[in-house]
């Protein structure tokens, strides 16, 4: 028991220290004599794959207590104490973390080995998995940590590690720029999350400041506070995992190695958001407006990612809209107070969007860094085993019976419904077929019809396997872990959001077979819809369309990043310029420059009577004289 | 420790000055020398911090009578407020003599007068005596700017003189209104600090000396809108001076408001801590967005300096214990992250021999360990949690929360400003490509690894156990927060808001 | 009776004075100097003889000691300076001249 618990502090810490050695080693040789590929991939992944073992094996252990007490914490010292505020350096356990112990260390593993396939050749091999690593570890402790202070820890860890991994090639001036945008934006939604916790602090963390002590004391929060840290928690949320306003910098974060857009910006680190809304369920449950604005948020973001979807020609910024768009439901999940089909939700997504972007990893290596889907077509005879994989993946993505997207999608869309959010519920559906067209235009265009690059088409073949057998794993996955969380209505159990129940504060409203029916009826009628068009118009071969009218405005993104860049970027640099040009020189410095011109002034009104002749001076000491005897004899009188 | 360590800290450093004025050395010798005495004041430092008791009253205490009829006495102490403070003025002295070789005798000459006469005002408990070390500790600055700055070094040494100068007076006028004012009431003549925090100032003149006394502190900070000195003076200074400003004579500023405003006018403080907590963050904002115009790097560290400091300077103006451990501890994590970068960019000044940020790039390429330790820096100056830089930051932000909503959502943005320079600085410094100035650029040699690598991982650790600074300075501080709700409450100031009807809300 | 005297001590200092400050020629000057000496030596005799003590006579007698000594300096060195610039006018000397 005592055992099982130190497992906590490990687990960062195996990445955390792969991180330090691999790093280490390739500041110190990558000038001289680099060492071997196979050397910092087998010391990168044995962290991660050590972090998956005793994720197991804690997971286990949980699982064999009885359901309400499977809490697990581990607190190696006290981080920080100033009078009321005590902050441990603490990690926990509960139903929650485990699960999403279990799935980032897992997928994690697997994109690490996939990647010392992917990155082969590279001359900075030792810093990307240092730079893996350190993320892992990050990531881990978000996960793990037992309050929200140690969690931000980790939410600014994953925040670094995402912006050295997208400007990792970094002598492109675009990708570090794509870096600095993920970064900044993310910490503008930091700034929400730190105040948010700050509030969440006076309001009610005097008693402790970790989340059980929170859950006890949070029926105290008065209205007006609690819907303000829900607020503000949610702008950090927002931040991290790409939703309106803030989405702006995933696409872009599309410039880092392909391994990275799989494994942070779609599988573990921007769904952070959902799991800290998750984690702060009974804030969120005593606050239903809170709730709803963050479903609103999210489902809309699922709708407009959705339409820049539609038109996208960079195969991983389809994938990447894509990503926002599904991290919307999750969104509009947790907003509508289904925690556990939320998480669910980032579950499978997370084997499906990984698998998509691994296979996309795969034509991208196979087409030597091609990335317009425009210029390829036809693969599926040359690749037949990334083809059927990201089949797979596509179709849970489009959410089709029975794949494990289908479940997750549906269970969000039926809470909607039984929660009375009829406005969700809609738009929800409408993004799913929307959702099923893009991802099958992009299917279509890949790999059927006929190659557009006559002469890269016959180079490609499959990845090697190192790079394969992560893709089929994934497919597995992809193709049944739906099944964990079968709802009634199939016959299942809805086994995740029982393991879930215990960290979770929801409510599950009873409502008619025919509202479960007509929910799954409409997620078909959807994923079928969406199909069908993207089979008729892309299905046997097709041409680049001209966009025109709305289609040009969606292709150019609403000409969101030049709206935000006249309004924020360039007044800020404006401003700077003015500050240090105008305001610096002119008029802060006012003061010096006044009493330096006061000292000459004076200086030259007083040169004036410096005429040099002593009989002058012989005058002023008269006059001088004359006037003291004037006052002397006025004051005798 | 025995009992005249202190004494030792503070004369050790300026006898040694002026010895090596007057003896006829060479520049080597004067550096060893120099080492020699830093590293001794070092080690004394260390023994001192690691013997503090974390409780909150003046140890090491030394006092002895100096001039009787005006109560003026030497007396010494350092308590959790000072402990940083004195650390900061310990650990970072031997690194300006490890990385710069080439400066004259009279330069380190002056370094070790600096640094005792800071040392001094650090410790001293007495008010004229911590004027004496204030102006002692001005002195030698001037020379090290205007004879050894850059090209623009008259003008800037002209500026941070009349600035100095202006503010000194002020102190000196305010000074001897507090002394006359506790001998009308009490009856005998006292400068000690403990004496003064009795009296019961009121009356017009009260916020004339106590504005006098805050304004001579704001420009030391420097507190928007007297910090035009600083870029220029920064900028021009030697690097070490630079280095010397920024990383510990700015503190001494912070150090000044906490030690003696705030117990002397501590009505007049609750009062006007709206005020000046405005001027804390406009003074964030101003120069935080100044930097990013910024071409020259050093000019850019000095405005992010400012702005840090603006930051710290909110954190005791906030009023209660979070917020002002927070700026305690800042004060170290901002000397040694903003300290090691201004060091950083004097190294590429001497290799590079330019300053420019357009005529670099790609550095990280040529030199991966140097980027590195730049790297860690930086993330500890843009408050990167696990570097220093988070802990304090974020205790003057809940503090911040605590004293004022709109202040504490002003405070937040330093999380966005910082960041935005900084890496667009890194970004056209480090990466990108590089040219044919910067590959040459050397990376660190094991020499300089070697110095560096104890304040790089300083600055981890502090991030990672900060317990073991906070707990020695929590007490202290708690202490001050104690006296100043005292006068809050009897001013009739109610400086904090009630986010909740919760009964642990009053504790602090 | 008194202020007779006082008074015609006073019109010559100030006739002096003026003589100080108007007149150009190093010599005029300091005849007008030799005079503002007199007058003083003039005003010593009459309070000498109201208050019935010699003490104003010692003075007078020190002070035309000194003016004589002070001539044989100041001659010298107004022909020093006739010797430098071969001018006696006082507008020729102004070092002092800010």
């Amino acid at each position: 028991m005592e055992n099982t618990a130190t497992y906590l502090g490990l687990i960062p810490l195996l990445p955390l220290a792969g991180a330090l050695v691999t790093g280490l080693l390739h500041m110190l040789t990558c000038r001289r004599k680099p060492l071997p590929e196979l050397f910092y991939g087998v010391v990168g992944c044995i962290g991660p794959l050590l972090a998956f073992f005793f994720a197991l094996v804690l997971f286990f252990h949980l699982k064999g207590m009885p359901a309400e007490e499977r809490f697990l914490s581990h607190i190696p010292y006290t981080w920080f104490a100033v009078g009321d505020l005590r902050v441990d350096m603490g990690f926990l356990a509960d139903p929650l973390s485990s699960l999403m112990l279990l799935f980032v260390t897992f997928i994690g593993s697997l994109i690490h080995i996939y990647s010392i396939g992917y990155m082969a050749g590279d001359e900075n091999f030792g810093k990307f998995f240092s730079y893996l690593n350190l993320f892992l570890g990050s990531m881990l402790i978000l996960v793990l940590g037992n309050g929200p202070v140690v969690m931000f820890v980790g939410w600014e860890g994953v925040g670094l590690c995402s912006y050295l991994l997208i400007s990792f090639y970094s002598k492109e001036r675009e990708n570090v720029l794509a870096g600095n945008k993920a970064f900044i934006v993310n910490r503008i939604g930091d700034f929400g999350f730190v105040l948010g916790v700050s509030l969440l602090f006076w309001a009610i963390g005097a008693g402790g400041f970790d989340y059980l002590a929170l859950q006890a004391n949070a029926g105290s929060l008065t209205p007006g506070v609690g819907i303000a840290v829900c607020l503000l928690l949610f702008l950090g949320a927002c931040g991290k995992s790409a939703q309106i306003p803030l989405y702006v910098w995933l696409p872009d974060a599309m410039a880092g190695p392909t391994p990275v857009s799989a494994l942070i910006h779609a599988a573990t680190m921007v769904t952070a958001g959902v799991y800290m809304v998750a984690r702060f369920s009974f804030l969120y449950v005593q606050f239903p407006v809170a709730g709803s604005v963050v479903a609103w948020v999210g489902i809309l973001t699922a709708l407009l990612a959705a339409i820049f979807g539609l038109f996208q020609r960079d195969i991983k910024k389809i994938l990447a809209y894509s990503t926002v768009s599904q991290l919307g439901y999750m969104f509009a999940g947790v907003g509508v107070a289904a925690y556990s089909a939320g998480i669910f939700h980032v579950f499978t997504h997370a084997f499906f969007k990984a698998l998509l972007f691994l296979g996309a990893g795969a034509v991208i290596y196979a087409l030597h860094h091609q990335q317009d889907i425009w210029k390829m077509g036809g693969l599926k005879e040359k690749m037949p085993k990334t083809y059927w994989t990201m089949l797979i993946g596509a179709l849970a993505l489009a959410g089709c019976p029975p794949l494990s997207g289908f479940f997750s999608k549906d269970e969000i869309l039926f809470s909607a419904l039984a929660h009375g959010h009829i406005g969700i519920w809609l738009v929800g559906v409408v993004v799913a077929a929307l959702t099923a067209y893009y991802t099958f235009r992009m299917i279509f265009v890949v790999f059927h019809g006929q190659p557009r690059d006559q002469h890269a088409w016959e180079q490609a073949k499959d990845a090697p396997a190192v790079m394969t057998w992560p893709l089929l794993i994934l497919a597995f996955g992809a193709f049944f872990v739906g099944f964990l969380n079968l709802p009634g209505l199939f016959g299942g159990g809805l086994r995740v959001s029982h393991w879930l129940a215990p960290s979770l504060v929801e409510s599950h409203p009873h409502v008619g077979l025919g509202v479960e029916l007509l929910a799954v009826f409409a997620g078909v009628a959807a994923f079928v819809v969406g199909i069908t068009l993207a089979y008729r118009k892309f299905g046997k071969g097709a041409t680049e369309p001209e966009y025109r009218g709305f289609a040009r405005f969606a292709y150019h993104k609403f000409y969101v990043d030049e709206l935000y860049n006249a309004l924020f970027v360039q007044p800020y640099k404006a401003f700077g310029g003015v500050i240090s040009r105008i305001l610096e020189p002119k008029v802060t410095d006012l003061p010096v420059r006044l009493s330096t011109w006061l000292y000459r002034w004076a200086g030259n009104a007083f040169k004036v009577l410096q005429v040099g002749y002593v009989r002058v001076y012989a005058l002023y000491m008269v006059i001088g004289l004359s006037l003291m005897s004037l006052i002397l004899s006025q004051s005798i009188n | 420790m025995f009992s005249y360590a202190l004494s030792v800290m503070i004369f050790l450093p300026i006898l040694g000055g002026l010895a090596l004025f007057a003896a006829p050395v060479g520049r080597g010798a004067a550096r060893a020398i120099g080492m020699a005495i830093a590293l001794a004041v070092l080690a004394m430092g260390i023994e001192i911090f690691l013997g503090f008791s974390p409780v909150g009253g003046m140890q090491h205490v030394e006092h002895r009578p100096w001039n009787l009829s005006l109560g003026i006495s030497y007396s010494l102490g350092v308590d959790g407020i000072s402990l940083l403070v004195l650390m900061a003025g310990a650990v970072l002295f031997p690194l300006v003599y490890a990385v710069f070789t080439t400066r004259t005798k009279g330069f380190y000459a002056n370094l070790l007068l600096v640094q005792g006469a800071m040392i001094g005002a650090i410790c001293a408990t007495d008010l004229v005596l911590f004027y004496l070390f204030w102006e002692i500790m001005l002195l030698p600055v001037f020379f090290m700017i205007g004879i050894h700055g850059g090209a623009g070094r008259l003008p800037a040494t002209l500026k941070i003189t009349i600035y100095t100068i202006a503010g000194s007076l002020l102190m000196l006028a305010a000074l001897i209104y507090v002394g006359v004012a506790h001998q009308a009431q009490f009856g005998f003549w006292s400068f000690a600090i403990a004496d003064l925090a009795a009296l019961n100032l009121s009356g017009g003149f009260t916020v004339w000396a106590f504005f006098m006394f805050m304004v001579a502190f704001a420009i030391k900070i420097p507190l928007f809108p007297f910090h035009t000195w600083l870029p220029d003076a920064y900028t021009e200074a030697p690097t070490s001076t630079t280095f010397v400003l920024s990383a510990i004579m700015a503190k001494i500023g912070v150090y000044g408001v906490i030690r003696f405003v705030i117990p002397v006018f501590e009505i007049e403080f609750a009062r006007w801590a709206l005020l000046l907590a405005l001027a804390g963050v406009a003074g964030m904002l101003y120069c935080g967005l100044a930097a990013i115009a910024q071409k020259d790097l050093k000019r850019m560290l000095a405005f992010s300096s400012a702005s840090h400091m603006g930051i710290i300077a909110l954190g005791v103006f906030c009023m209660n214990v979070q917020a002002l451990t927070g700026s305690l501890f800042q004060i170290a994590a901002h000397a040694t992250s903003t300290g090691v970068l201004f060091l950083f960019v004097g190294l590429m000044e001497e290799r590079m021999e330019s300053r420019q940020i357009d005529e670099f790039g790609g550095i990280a390429y040529q030199a991966p360990i140097f980027a590195t330790f730049f790297a860690i820096a930086m993330l500890a100056s843009v408050g990167l949690p696990g570097t220093s830089g988070f802990i304090g930051e974020f205790l003057i932000i809940l503090g911040a929360i605590k004293f004022s909503i709109f202040i504490a959502v002003l405070a937040g943005t330093t999380l966005i400003v910082g960041v935005c320079y900084m890496l667009w600085m890194y970004q056209r410094v480090f990466f990108e490509k590089s040219n044919e100035r910067t590959a040459q650029f050397k990376d660190l040699r094991l020499a300089e690894i070697l110095t560096f690598l104890p304040v790089i991982l300083l600055i981890v650790a502090m991030g990672i156990f900060p317990q073991a600074f906070i707990g020695k300075i929590e007490p202290a501080a708690q202490l001050q927060v104690a006296q100043l709700q005292k006068g809050g409450e009897s001013g009739g100031i109610a400086a904090s808001i009630d986010l909740a009807p919760s009964p642990h809300n009053h504790k602090n | 009776m008194i202020q007779d005297y006082l008074i015609l001590s006073i019109i010559l200092f100030s006739l002096g004075i003026l003589g100080v400050i108007s007149r150009r020629n190093v010599f005029t000057v300091f005849m007008s100097i030799e005079l503002m000496l007199n007058a003083a030596n003039l005003a010593f005799i009459a309070l000498s003889r109201l208050h019935e003590s010699m003490d104003g006579h010692v003075l007078a007698m020190m002070v035309m000691a000194v003016a004589a000594a002070e001539a044989a300096l100041a001659l010298a060195v107004v022909i020093l300076l006739h010797k430098h610039k071969g001018k006696l006018d006082t507008n020729v000397f102004s070092l002092l001249r800010g």
